[in-house]
């Protein structure tokens, strides 16, 4: 930083570490943060639309990340450029929010900052540039008003939702599949939303991945799988209609949490007390039996004398499930948690049409599967694959669909995908700017050129020529005034995305204009950087 | 500067009165110093002043802090400088007595001092100078309260609350929604009971979703706090439930911390265990029979107890932030209790509707539609971290200058409008008098039309124009002139009163006053004497940091300023 001096010559120390500390203001600061900005939206861009490409991320320790959510790739890239990580923030909240168009948002906040760079350039008050977007950007959002569709969602109508699945699949690596796993992603929010209350609880869909196999034997069970096995070897492998006792305290003795003692002052009474802890077992084993239970799931461990037992009464049990799935297996099979042995009735049972123990492969791998439960309240996607990268990208994949699903049940307005929206807010603002005085009319327009940024990178990721598929699709909109002409980017003859059924939620795509919008605003507002001069 | 140590070293032994490194300085020049030290801090904030005013990002460690409030950002620089201390100082004070005018203030002082530079120099002494910018505060506020604005009735008062917040907003990221968070603003203030306690406006921060859907909960909103198994059997919503608050532990665990049970027989084993399950029961109970249905805690509530509520259709939360817990009683009107005997009507709250909701990533408990609701709840959404956080930021000053002007029903116009009118207004005063002071007080006047101008030169005006164009306006018509300022947004001088652009006057009040203050305490220094521990300390930092020892050396500071130079 500058230092002020002094009648005599030493300089001011104001700041601490004054000296060591890097200032930049003005224009340069500005252009400084566009360009760390701009450099991530670059990378972004080929990601982007169906024909998009992958990248891959080496994590410090090796690990490696295949992958095209917009999203994951910045949240690990680490980026360090504080006005570059406010991109990467930006994408995180597209995906907190709505969970999908992680990448376009990325790809729009860079755009803008392009044009805004120009308008600098021209010497432009940044903020008459950011208060022109704002303008332009409300502009957007009432066209997206305008042009939005709402579609009926009904629970037995599969086949739309599906269609919004396959949109946000069509971009990954799992899009060779996509059919079944928007299937799958359809069935389970299906399951677990309460269409009433237009609410959907994630927490209530477990996904595990398993390695081994290929995706197309990734399946959806109505019910709970655990990654354990049962307690003892000898135990039947196989339950049909079980009635399933859910226990949290362990095939123990109890003992009291007061602290305590207790003195044995003869082996009579020793026997005593051996006595008593074996009728403790006894007692225990034919509580749960009496009950009518045929399967017991157990948050605590077992004494080896209970797990002996419980296999000679041919009750098959498994210990250290843990507590998220204890919730999960309550809610899917209607059992009450059993907090103690007193409290056994055959009420808290819970009811599944199956349980089996499997394994995969030629591992050694075993996992409890739980299904045909009475309440499908809680549900589990087990995903398959060759190797652990394309089981994680699944994962993430199907992460997307299921918020685009989800969103759709929140709030059942689309518009077209392919970029037909953001051409049609392109025009849109374009038209308006020209109504509008003073200097903000450039800024107008530049969101406009902006605009037309995403419709540009997914014909150029498609392989078309960029402008003149551009200046075609742009032709055609304008002549038929249909705002769902976009980039036909899987080459199937129509550019019409509402027949492609390439549909995205309005939502969703005012919510990426307008965070888009604020956080280059945020961007432009800072001319003063102050940080320590080793950063880079 | 280090004269009482090395002085008269040949004829006498030196008499060591201060230990040794302790660096002093003195008279004149040691004032002057000040001064340009305070001028370098206001440089800093100066470009963040008005509506076109920027933000600064500055870095610590790993944290960044993007902002436009002043009082943030000069407490983030870190500042050592004794002098410019008491800028921070003031920044800090006006933040806290008055919540927005954090820039000005500052500026107002950078330029005070500015002033009574030219008269040290020409050989003034500091308390003439002093005593001119008491008397020309004490005539400026004095001007304020008369030509303040009162708003008497009633109906016009919502309208001039919400212009308030606008104004303090004016200059934030969130400008363009001024309307929308304005309305939001005085809705809260107008929940709270009369001591408007700002803590019962809970602030919540969710990433995702834009600013615009951002809202205003007239009850309580608060993260879904740790669960146990069993809660997600738990119904999420309730109509017009009776809430339990609590600060109470519900888990089976030992009663006393220290007690110690000594057993003779195995048989007693079992009741012992028994009575600790019975313990804990009776206590769920009770919560039962009190007909709640939604139980609340501070203190964690249990495994055991989440799986008895959720079969019996109840909803319970442990681990509930003390101060949402606190809002809660204020909206439901329970009382938080430590036990469960005695949960009578009385003590237990209701609301009109209980949900869980998702609100971004997370999932959130609102208690909404609170008859007689003393507190409220502001969900802000925004795109980042950093945004959300200036947002919070922002809104906190606009909270504070409509308590203010609450209290206060008295405004001015903004854009440094009643700067221009002060400024008039004492350079009429001080044809009346005689002296130096008349020279003083015109130096007031002067620093007063700092803030127009500043305001001018951040939205790419012309200042001189500017100026030039006010004062004529302020001194030409009395009627209609006094409340001309510089209207940024249109980029022309215009009636500020009638554009809307309020604040409270005690804002102004504030600002000049504490400006004055901090500008004659910096003006009444000719002394700083430094402590030499701190700065061998802070010597020995730079030395390890750059390679090079620094101990021994008798002026640290002189040499590291040095080597500051010679790597620029």
């Amino acid at each position: 930083m500058s230092l002020a001096f002094d009648e005599y010559g030493r300089p001011f120390i104001v700041i601490r570490e004054q000296d060591r500390k890097k200032r930049t203001k003005g224009l340069e600061a500005h252009k400084a943060n566009i360009l760390a900005a701009r450099t991530v939206a670059n990378l972004m861009r080929t990601s982007l639309g169906p024909k998009g490409m992958d990248k891959m991320l080496v994590s410090p320790d090796g690990d490696v990340i295949v992958t095209n959510d917009g999203a994951t790739i910045l949240d690990k890239m680490e980026v360090e450029h504080q006005t570059a990580r406010l991109l990467v923030e930006l994408s995180n909240s597209q995906d907190n929010e709505i969970g999908d168009g992680t990448t376009g948002v990325v790809v729009l906040a860079g755009a803008l900052l392009e044009q805004a760079q120009k308008l600098l350039d021209k010497g432009i008050h940044p903020l008459k540039i950011a208060d022109g977007f704002e303008k332009a950007c409300d502009i957007a959002v009432l066209r997206i008003n305008d042009i939005q569709e709402e579609v009926n969602i009904e629970k037995h109508d599969h086949e739309f939702l599906k269609k919004c699945a396959i949109t946000a699949l069509g971009s990954k690596v799992v899009s060779k599949c996509q059919d079944l796993m928007a299937d799958i992603a359809v069935k389970a929010v299906l399951a677990v939303a309460d269409l009433e209350r237009r609410d959907v609880n994630f927490d209530h869909i477990k996904i595990i991945a398993k390695t081994g196999g290929s995706l197309e034997d990734t399946s959806f069970v109505t019910g709970i799988i655990l990654d354990k096995d049962f307690s003892h070897p000898q135990m039947e492998k196989e339950v049909k209609d079980a009635k399933v006792l859910i226990l949290t305290c362990p095939f123990e003795p109890p003992k009291p949490k007061t602290k305590h003692g207790l003195e044995i002052k003869s082996a009579a009474d020793y026997e005593k007390l051996y006595k008593m802890e074996q009728d403790y077992f006894t007692d225990m084993v034919q509580k749960v039996k009496a009950s009518g239970a045929n399967l017991v799931l157990c948050q605590w461990g077992f004494d080896d004398e209970a797990n002996h037992l419980l296999m000679h009464h041919k009750l098959p049990a498994v210990r250290w499930v843990g507590g998220v799935e204890i919730e999960l297996l309550a809610m899917a099979t209607g059992a009450r948690i059993v907090p103690r042995f007193e409290e056994i009735t055959p009420e808290k049972l819970g009811r599944a049409g199956c349980v089996k123990e499997i394994s995969f492969g030629t591992s050694n791998d075993k996992v409890i599967l739980i299904e045909e439960c009475s309440k499908t309240k809680a549900v589990t996607i087990l995903i398959r694959g060759g190797s652990k990268t394309i089981c994680d990208e699944a994962r993430r994949c199907l992460h997307d669909a299921l918020c685009v699903v989800r969103n759709m049940i929140k709030n059942n307005n689309v518009v077209g995908g392919g970029g037909a929206t953001e051409l049609a807010c392109s025009i849109a603002v374009g038209k308006e700017a020209d109504k509008i005085k003073g200097v903000e009319q450039y800024a107008v327009r530049a969101f406009a050129d902006a605009l037309e940024e995403i419709p540009l990178a997914l014909a150029e990721n498609s392989g078309y020529n960029p402008i003149e598929y551009l200046s075609k699709i742009k032709k055609e909109q304008n002549s038929e005034g249909n705002p769902f002409i976009g980039v036909d980017a899987l080459n199937k003859g129509t550019t019409n995305m509402m027949e492609q059924g390439v549909v995205e939620s309005a939502a969703s795509k005012r919510n990426q204009l307008e965070l888009a919008t604020q956080v280059v605003k945020m961007i432009l507002k800072i001319d003063d950087v102050i940080a320590p001069a080793d950063y880079e | 500067m280090v004269s009482c140590m090395t002085a008269k070293q040949s004829e006498n032994p030196s008499i060591v009165i201060l230990r040794e490194g302790t660096e002093d300085s003195q008279g004149k020049p040691q004032i002057i110093s000040n001064i340009n030290a305070c001028q370098s801090i206001v440089d800093v904030v100066k470009t963040t002043l008005g509506p076109r005013g920027m933000d600064k990002l500055i870095h610590q460690q790993r944290s960044v802090t993007i902002s436009n409030d002043g009082a943030t950002i000069i407490q983030l620089l870190d500042i050592v400088h004794p002098a410019a201390k008491t800028l921070v100082d003031i920044a800090k004070s006006q933040d806290n007595e008055v919540g927005d005018g954090t820039t000005s203030v500052v500026l107002f002082a950078g330029e005070l001092l500015n002033q009574s530079k030219q008269f040290i120099e020409e050989g003034m002494h500091p308390s003439v100078i002093i005593k001119g910018y008491r008397e020309a505060m004490t005539k400026s506020i004095d001007r304020i309260r008369e030509c303040s604005i009162k708003i008497a009735e009633e109906e016009g008062r919502r309208d001039i609350l919400k212009k308030c917040a606008q104004t303090s907003l004016n200059s934030k990221i969130i400008s363009k929604y001024k309307e929308f968070f304005s309305e939001m603003v005085v809705q809260a203030v107008e929940i709270l009971e009369s001591d408007l306690d700002k803590s019962f406006i809970g602030i919540k921060k969710v990433t995702g979703g834009s600013v615009t859907d951002s809202f205003l909960v007239e009850g309580v909103a608060f993260k879904k706090t740790f669960s146990y198994a069993g809660f997600e059997q738990q119904p999420k919503k309730f109509v017009n439930p009776k809430i339990c608050l609590l600060n109470l532990e519900l888990e089976l665990k030992s009663e006393k911390e220290n007690a110690e049970i000594r057993l003779d027989s195995p048989e007693d084993y079992q009741k012992i265990v028994d009575a600790e399950w019975t313990l804990i029961y009776e206590k769920l109970e009770k919560i039962i029979a009190s007909g709640s249905q939604v139980i609340l805690s501070k203190l964690p509530i249990g495994d055991l107890a989440t799986q008895y509520f959720a079969d019996r259709g109840l909803f319970c939360a442990g681990r509930v932030p003390n101060d949402d817990l606190l809002r809660l009683a204020k909206s439901t009107g329970g009382v938080v209790q430590t036990t469960v005997n005695g949960l009578t009507d009385d003590v237990l709250g209701t609301c009109g509707v209980f949900e869980e909701k998702q609100l971004g990533n997370e999932r959130y408990n609102f208690f909404t539609q609170c008859i007689g609701t003393k507190s409220c709840t502001i969900v802000l959404r925004g795109g980042a971290d950093q945004y959300i956080e200036e947002a919070e930021r922002s809104l906190n000053d606009a909270i504070m200058i409509v308590r203010r002007a609450v209290k206060a029903n008295a405004v001015v116009a903004g854009g440094g409008a009643i700067e221009m009118e002060l400024s008039r207004f004492l350079r009429e005063y001080l044809r009346s008098i005689s002296g130096k002071q008349q020279l003083v007080i015109n130096g007031f006047a002067k620093a007063l039309e700092i803030i127009p101008k500043t305001l001018a030169e951040n939205s790419g005006m012309d200042s001189t124009d500017v100026l030039n164009k006010l004062r004529q306006k302020h001194t030409q018509d009395a009627e209609d002139g006094i409340w001309f300022g510089v209207d940024v947004i249109n980029g022309r001088c215009a009636n500020m009163y009638k554009e809307f652009v309020w604040e409270p006057e005690l804002v102004r009040i504030n600002v000049i006053s504490a400006a004055t203050e901090a500008a004659c305490t910096i003006l009444s220094v000719d002394q700083t004497i430094k402590n030499p521990k701190s700065e061998q300390q802070q010597a020995e930092a730079a030395g390890r940091l750059q390679g090079t020892s620094q101990q021994g050396r008798p002026r640290p500071q002189m040499g590291r300023g040095i080597r500051g130079r010679g790597g620029k």
